[in-house]
């Protein structure tokens, strides 16, 4: 009986202690949980930079900016500051000897829909939906996923990929190894430069529209459809060159630069309206058929 | 002076690391351009040179002249008085390889703005007379930008990817990753160029492996300052 009785309290009591850690855990985590709230009128402009951890941009309708998310530890804080239009949002180390984990902060900001957008990473995921503004990007490694946004879209990362899904606008993107994919986009503009990643333009090419997709190495793919015009300059200097479009001699009468050793085509598909340079080191360019 | 005799100077210079012989320091005196090549070179010799040394502090001048213009081009906002313009660039701590590394990417800028004015200006020359001269200057001039540059930028790497936290060690793991990247790139573009010196292709790719260091640099650069702050 001594037993049992003995038993229950030590259950009890190991059950009030798991209460107490989840209390203290929960209450840790809303403690490290934010949220702020800016009004703006007209096109903000935001401004983040966090090191490590996830941003998520959405598009609202409402005339205010909310900032809302989580920090890992109290060795970040969270910095935000409002001058009229300009939002800037930062992550800031407070703890000289936490632990990488430690560092991280998640965002989720909700803007109108309007807003120029200034994003700096050095690892973890950015992904914006929706926002119809001007908008910059400079990550290390994070993974860039971008969908249904329209503008000026500038893109600097080292080692991370981008997804654009129907991305309109225009789009200037330098990588060293990060992959491009450019999925239905409607973007008359389009300058991307990996230098060991692939590009895979998948979409059509606009009336007037320059497209320059460049890689050292890798595979460069651009997919047409039987509609699309386009003038097409595709070199690899010592790798290949696969073409499924049925071009003919440029139209527009601009001589092909020679070089003995690079795979090449030169030609105009339909009335050649848009141009198309492609060019690689020693990577494949495909020209391939759409589906 | 006959394009013969120039070419000659060119390759004294690739033969003879440092002084001018004799020979050739007699042709600098009457060639305009040889002479402006050979102050060329000795102007980045030096450079590289002080810019090796981490004791060395850049003479104010230099600074000064070098803030005015990119205040001029309005790269940079004037600073406030009591504030060090190095200092508001970088952060409050200005660290010498962080300025060591600035100085690069403005050479590196520099070099790069003037081999694409030397390819255009080639391009335009009508006069083919004129052209193996140039050329031959050219390329003299990227063979010595190509291994001042190679050396200039692997010692601002190391000093700038040593000052990089710890405590980030994803990012140190991905600039150091795409710094193999990059530095394999420029292996095989060097390894073309070797082999067909003629292809101007084969050379941009070259360069633009290099612009992808200078890029990498830069990056580091400003996320260790970022670190600094």
């Amino acid at each position: 009986m001594k037993g049992g009785v003995a038993s229950m309290w030590w259950s009890q009591g190991v059950g009030s202690a798991l209460f107490a850690l989840a209390l203290a855990g929960s209450a840790g985590a809303q403690a490290r949980r934010f949220e702020r709230h800016f009004n703006v009128q007209g096109k903000p402009v935001i401004t983040v930079q966090n090191a490590t951890g996830r941003i998520q941009v959405r598009a609202w309708d409402k005339p205010e900016v909310m900032v809302a998310g989580e920090r890992a530890s109290a060795s970040v804080e969270i910095d935000t500051e409002q001058v009229g239009n300009r939002i800037e949002i930062a992550t800031r180390v407070i703890s000289e000897n936490a632990a990488p984990d430690a560092l991280r902060a998640d965002y989720e900001i909700s803007v109108p829909a309007e807003s120029e957008l200034q994003v700096r990473s050095d690892s973890g995921n950015v992904t914006v939906d929706s926002v119809h503004g001007d908008m910059s990007f400079d990550t290390v490694a994070a993974d860039l996923a971008l969908q249904d946004v329209e503008g000026y879209l500038v893109i600097k990362s080292i080692g991370g990929s981008t997804v654009c899904t129907r991305c309109s606008g225009r789009l200037d993107a330098t990588s060293i190894s990060g992959n491009f994919q450019l999925l239905q986009p409607t973007m008359d503009n389009v300058r991307v430069q990996t230098s060991s990643g692939n590009i895979l333009f998948d979409g059509g090419f606009m009336n007037r529209g320059i497209y320059v997709l460049k890689n050292y190495s890798g595979t460069i793919e651009v997919r047409f459809s039987s509609s699309d015009s386009f003038d097409v300059r595709a070199t690899s200097l010592y790798g290949n060159v696969i073409n499924q479009a049925p071009v003919v001699p440029d139209r527009h009468n601009m001589p092909a630069p020679r070089n003995g050793m690079a795979k090449s085509l030169f030609g105009s598909m339909n009335d050649g309206r848009a141009k198309v340079e492609l060019s690689s080191f020693n990577g494949t360019i495909k020209i391939s058929k759409r589906e | 002076m006959s394009q013969l005799q120039c070419a000659q100077f060119e390759q004294m210079l690739e033969e003879h690391d440092g002084g001018l012989p004799n020979a050739a320091a007699a042709h600098v005196k009457g060639c305009a351009e040889c002479r402006m090549l050979w102050s060329d070179l000795e102007a980045i010799r030096k450079a590289g040179t002080e810019w090796g040394s981490e004791e060395v502090a850049p003479p104010e001048h230099l600074w000064s002249s070098i803030r005015l213009q990119m205040e001029s081009e309005g790269l940079i906002r004037g600073t406030t008085a009591g504030a060090g313009w190095l200092a508001s660039w970088f952060g409050a701590v200005p660290q010498w390889a962080l300025a060591s590394a600035s100085i690069s990417l403005l050479l590196i800028a520099a070099l790069l703005a003037s081999y694409q004015t030397n390819v255009s200006t080639a391009n335009n020359f009508s006069a083919a007379a004129r052209l193996p001269a140039q050329m031959s200057t050219r390329s003299m001039r990227e063979k010595v930008v190509e291994a001042d540059l190679g050396k200039t930028l692997d010692g601002d790497l190391k000093r700038v990817f040593e000052s990089l936290p710890e405590r980030n060690p994803l990012l140190a793991s991905s600039l150091r990753e795409n710094l193999g990247i990059v530095d394999n790139l420029i292996a095989v573009c060097e390894k073309s160029v070797r082999e067909e010196p003629n292809d101007a292709l084969a050379r941009d790719y070259l360069y633009g492996a290099y612009e992808q260091k200078a890029v990498l640099l830069a990056t580091a650069t400003d996320r260790s300052a970022l670190e600094v702050q």
